[in-house]
């Protein structure tokens, strides 16, 4: 929590100005190629993308394209696929977000407090985090397919199972695989933030008779509520975009797992219809910020002293 | 801020990009055509490249692209390059039912003169149905593909004629019926030969929703499989889950492609299980009126970009000629679109039923012949899925609605 | 090690707790291995072990498509690695190190694109990329795996920096080098283990993306391996489900990010909580 402020002051700021001058021009050499960058390739595709959502433009009609205003839009928003692909989205993100903190401090504690066997849990919650995406959803799928899957051959699992052919199913195995992905990534964020919590405050506590779980919930949790928060951020816009894992367990989003970003997908890529596809990804860019704007009031109001710029 | 630098820096990454990592161009010589269609297993169409290969003795070299064998990933990778107007594909292997979507967006070129008479000369009706559209003739007929009944011959004493017989049957042999059922093209595929088997039709050529009481028909015979004789995992099968399932044992019925034929002989347990397999014609509706079958297949048609559009003819009329469909036929299980080929001595051998795929084609329904005809599938799919939640009495608003939004362009 | 007691029961709650924690993480990959050695007619047999055949792993690298994708995947990957790092490393050093007017802006601007949903310009990046020459080559997928391996890379790499003796920069600077020349010659060098981290980050993005490699390409050309996964195709039939041949890819690509991750793994991890735990 001390470094951005510290260095600031730790360095000499130059008194010359020539030199000053010197510097900044160097400054802005060094980040304009990675500025630009940005800029280009997000800045102007969404301008682009903005400006395609006013039109009706259908690759396969290229004569028919004109002008329509914000028709895309009410189209989207009065429809019904929209706002149940909303639900499941935010369906998805939620629950694998929980499951993905809870588990992930569970494991992040085991790998703070581990008397031995640090290493090999470090390096065993790591894997998923290098396993390719497409990949480990791949894995599940095939794990719980009825023909060939090992899930129905455990025992207590019904030998005709087939998660995948009702929504609740394919929804708890794309919710499956994306918490065995993340997971990893949320304990090493929240491990992070218990190497912030003090040792002392743990002792005086349990001097004061605090028992371990009421440690927890009372110094651990709210000293670590910042980490907690970027974390949960990050994933949580993560979730939110979900294509990948979706996308290979039920292709075209079927029984039910259509997430907004597999509906943008379909509209625009499969349907080539560039001027609802492009509505329907603004309207998407438009949630990420509202989210974002959300976690942020709650990530400044919590700490309301710290500069929170720092997440990656 | 250094203005300069930063254009400079700007330009010349662009420029580095663009010009260093930026070779896309895959023309190859003047006289190279591309041929993109799925990539073929069991090497089927690199046999007919080389052939007319060496049959146009250097007047043209066809060069094989490949592409997914799922027909909709091959129809997205395919339009996003001629939405890009992409000179670098000639000839495409089009499966039977983009042609309408192709050929309205003027991304191949028609069939004309001596090129329409190669194209049609001697093809079975089902696969000629599906290279017109509004008059014009748009590919030529390469290899076709409908769906057969299969069936147990130990366990299934007279196969059944119509789909409630064949529930019917299930039901008493307390086993299950392997279809396609999933969210994908192969719904589509059960959905609109029921529906024409039923006497109707979903979409006519100008776009014209034509959906009627034969949609509730559809539904129930889907909903009662569903309900009464689902294999496991029914919503999520494919043509290769079917097969699986088949040669598990679980099933004594399915409704499939020939390709499990030859795969059937490598089944090991139980011995000899190529020889239980019994074969009838695509079950019907009614009882009494002759089901129509499913029609699939790849036709070539020629990109309206292509740069040596004569020689992209000359190479597509090539590879569909007999014998390349033969071929086919041998390497990849893929029956001949060309009718005089079926009582060929090659196809006879390796198609046992080759008479009734013959009969099947002859009176297969096409899927609609529509340039929106991606969204129409989406439409139908979107509202038989998951065949389990079927409502038949409220489907075909359902369906009407979906189908009208999709012609609008619209969400659905 | 926080750990007081080391008694009997503790140990033995650790050791089921380690247990879990790598039974979570191994499973999964144990059933891709197993169903990339399975022999074609145990494929449905559901055991984890059913002998071992090579012939799925023969088949991928006879397949041209696989070979290609790979090979694109790698270029594609380095080549991102190589640009973002150089790009990000400028950045970082400039925001870790100088004194200039809107740092905020670039690291809120930088905070902003790690959050940006791609679906939402894939759209117009395939519109864009077709009208330029970009679709369906390295290029286009090089150019927006730089822009979002960017915000990473410049947090990860302003964090390390931070870490780094300036004194010795100040004094090369005092010794009459520029500042150019001090961050060359001086704090490269030192910076070089942030610096590989961050590289390894980056090259998993890139590694891992599939929704441009899926959208922004259409042949073997520059489709990475995650696309050509998808678009995989069987061996016997057009119908046939690849299960065996994708399991086997699936290890192939796996493999060696695998065994990379666990080779760095301190670094990873210090790669991936550097921001959070400076912040």
């Amino acid at each position: 929590m001390e470094a951005t402020t510290a260095t600031k002051q730790d360095q000499p700021q130059p008194k010359v100005t020539d030199r000053k001058k010197a510097e900044r021009k160097l400054a802005y050499m060094l980040c304009a190629p990675a500025v630009t960058l940005m800029i280009l390739v997000t800045g102007f595709p969404i301008a682009y993308a903005f400006y395609l959502s006013l039109q009706r433009y259908d690759l396969r009609f290229p004569d028919d394209k004109e002008f329509v205003g914000l028709s895309n839009y009410v189209d989207v928003l009065t429809s019904q696929t929209w706002w149940s692909d909303v639900a499941v989205t935010l369906f998805i993100t939620v629950v694998s977000v929980s499951i993905e903190l809870v588990l992930g401090m569970l494991i992040a504690l085991v790998m703070h407090r581990a008397i031995f066997g640090r290493g090999p849990v470090r390096a065993a919650t790591l894997i998923p985090y290098g396993i390719v995406t497409v990949v480990a959803a791949f894995t599940w799928k095939y794990a719980f397919d009825p023909t060939s899957g090992f899930v129905t051959s455990l025992p207590l699992v019904p030998d005709d199972y087939a998660p995948l052919s009702d929504q609740p199913g394919s929804l708890l195995i794309i919710i499956l695989a994306e918490v065995w992905k993340t997971t990893p990534f949320m304990a090493l964020l929240l491990l992070a933030g218990l190497a912030l919590v003090p040792d002392e405050l743990h002792e005086a506590a349990k001097v004061d008779g605090a028992s371990a779980v009421q440690r927890f919930f009372r110094i651990t949790i709210p000293l670590m509520k910042p980490a907690i928060l970027v974390a949960v951020l990050f994933r949580t816009l993560d979730a939110f975009r979900l294509f990948d894992s979706a996308f290979i367990i039920q292709p075209g989003g079927a029984n039910g797992t259509e997430t907004v970003s597999i509906l943008g997908y379909n509209v625009l890529i499969n349907r080539v219809n560039q001027g609802l596809g492009s509505a329907i990804s603004i309207l998407i860019f438009i949630a990420v910020i509202l989210i974002a704007v959300f976690f942020v009031k709650a990530l400044g109001t919590s700490t309301a002293q710290q500069r929170g710029e720092e997440p990656a | 801020m250094p203005a300069r630098a930063f254009v400079g820096v700007v330009l010349s990454l662009i420029v580095a990009f663009t010009a260093g990592c930026g070779g896309g161009d895959e023309g190859g010589g003047s006289r190279t055509i591309n041929w993109y269609v799925f990539s073929e297993p069991g090497g089927a169409y690199d046999a007919a490249v080389a052939t007319c290969n060496k049959q146009a003795k250097g007047a043209y070299k066809i060069k094989y692209v490949r592409l997914p064998t799922d027909a909709n990933q091959q129809r997205e990778l395919l339009v996003r390059r001629l939405a890009a107007e992409d000179s670098s594909i000639d000839v495409i292997g089009m499966d039977v039912i983009w042609t309408a979507e192709f050929a309205q967006a003027k991304w191949i070129k028609p069939w004309t003169g001596a090129n329409e008479r190669a194209a049609t000369e001697g093809k079975l009706k089902g696969p000629l149905r599906s290279v017109e559209y509004k008059d014009q003739i748009w590919a030529i007929p390469f290899t076709s593909n409908t769906q057969l009944l299969w069936y147990r011959k130990d366990k299934v004493k007279t196969p059944p004629k119509t789909w409630d017989q064949m529930i019917d049957q299930a039901v008493k042999l307390k086993t299950s019926i392997e279809v396609q059922g999933r969210q994908y093209e192969g719904l589509t595929v059960w959905v609109n030969s029921l529906i024409a088997s039923a006497g109707g039709q979903i979409v006519d050529e100008d776009g014209n929703v034509k959906v009627d009481g034969t949609t509730k028909q559809a539904a129930e015979v889907i909903k009662r499989l569903a309900d009464e004789a689902p294999p496991p995992g029914l919503t999520t099968n494919a043509e290769d889950e079917a097969r699986l399932g088949f040669e598990s044992g679980r099933s004594a019925f399915q409704i499939n492609y020939p390709f499990i034929y030859p795969s059937a002989a490598e089944v090991k347990d139980p011995k000899d299980f190529q020889k239980k397999i019994g074969w009838a014609r695509w079950p019907g509706v009614k009882e009494g009126t002759p089901s129509r079958p499913p029609l699939g297949g790849i036709n070539l048609g020629v990109s309206a970009y292509s740069e040596k559009p004569d020689l992209a003819f000359r190479a597509a009329r090539c590879l569909a000629q007999p014998k390349n469909q033969i071929v086919a036929t041998e390497k990849g299980g893929l029956p001949p679109t060309t009718e005089s080929l079926y009582d060929d001595k090659a196809i006879k051998k390796v198609y046992p039923f080759g008479d009734l795929i013959a009969e099947s084609l002859e009176d297969a329904a096409p899927r609609p012949i529509n340039p929106a005809y991606s969204d129409i599938s989406l439409a139908i799919q979107k509202t038989f899925h998951p065949e389990t939640d079927i409502d038949p009495d409220g489907i075909q608003s359902k369906l009407e609605n979906r189908l009208d939004k999709a012609a609008d362009g619209k969400i659905f | 090690m926080s750990g007081s007691s080391n008694t009997g029961p503790d140990r033995v709650k650790w050791s089921i707790a380690i247990a879990v924690v790598l039974l979570y993480a191994l499973i999964p990959v144990a059933w891709m291995i197993s169903l990339s050695l399975k022999p074609a007619d145990k494929l449905s047999d559901k055991a984890f072990y059913s002998g071992i055949d090579f012939a799925n792993y023969e088949a991928i690298f006879k397949n041209d498509d696989f070979i290609k994708a790979l090979i694109n995947s790698l270029g594609i990957a380095a080549i991102s690695t190589l640009i973002s790092i150089v790009v990000a490393a400028m950045a970082a050093y400039a925001l870790a190190r100088l004194d200039f007017a809107g740092k905020a802006v670039i690291l809120s601007g930088a905070l902003a694109v790690a959050m940006f949903p791609p679906i939402s310009i894939v759209g117009s990046l395939f519109d864009i990329w077709r009208s330029v020459g970009l679709f369906d080559t390295w290029a286009g997928l090089i150019i927006p795996y730089l822009t979002f391996t960017l915000p990473l890379a410049i947090y990860t790499m302003s964090a390390f920096f931070r870490e780094i003796p300036w004194e010795l920069e100040q004094a090369a600077q005092v010794d009459g080098a520029t500042p150019f020349q001090a961050f060359r010659k001086v704090i490269v060098p030192l910076a070089a283990p942030g610096v590989f981290t961050t590289a390894i980050l980056v090259f998993i993005f890139a590694w891992n993306d599939f929704l441009f490699a899926n959208t922004l390409t259409s042949t073997n050309n520059a489709r990475t391996v995650p696309a050509a996964l998808a678009f995989f195709t069987g061996n016997s039939s057009q119908f046939e489900q690849p299960i065996g041949a994708v399991s086997a890819a699936a290890v192939v690509v796996t493999v060696p990010i695998v065994i990379m991750v666990l080779i760095f793994q301190r670094r990873i991890v210090a790669g991936l909580t550097a921001g959070a735990v400076k912040g």
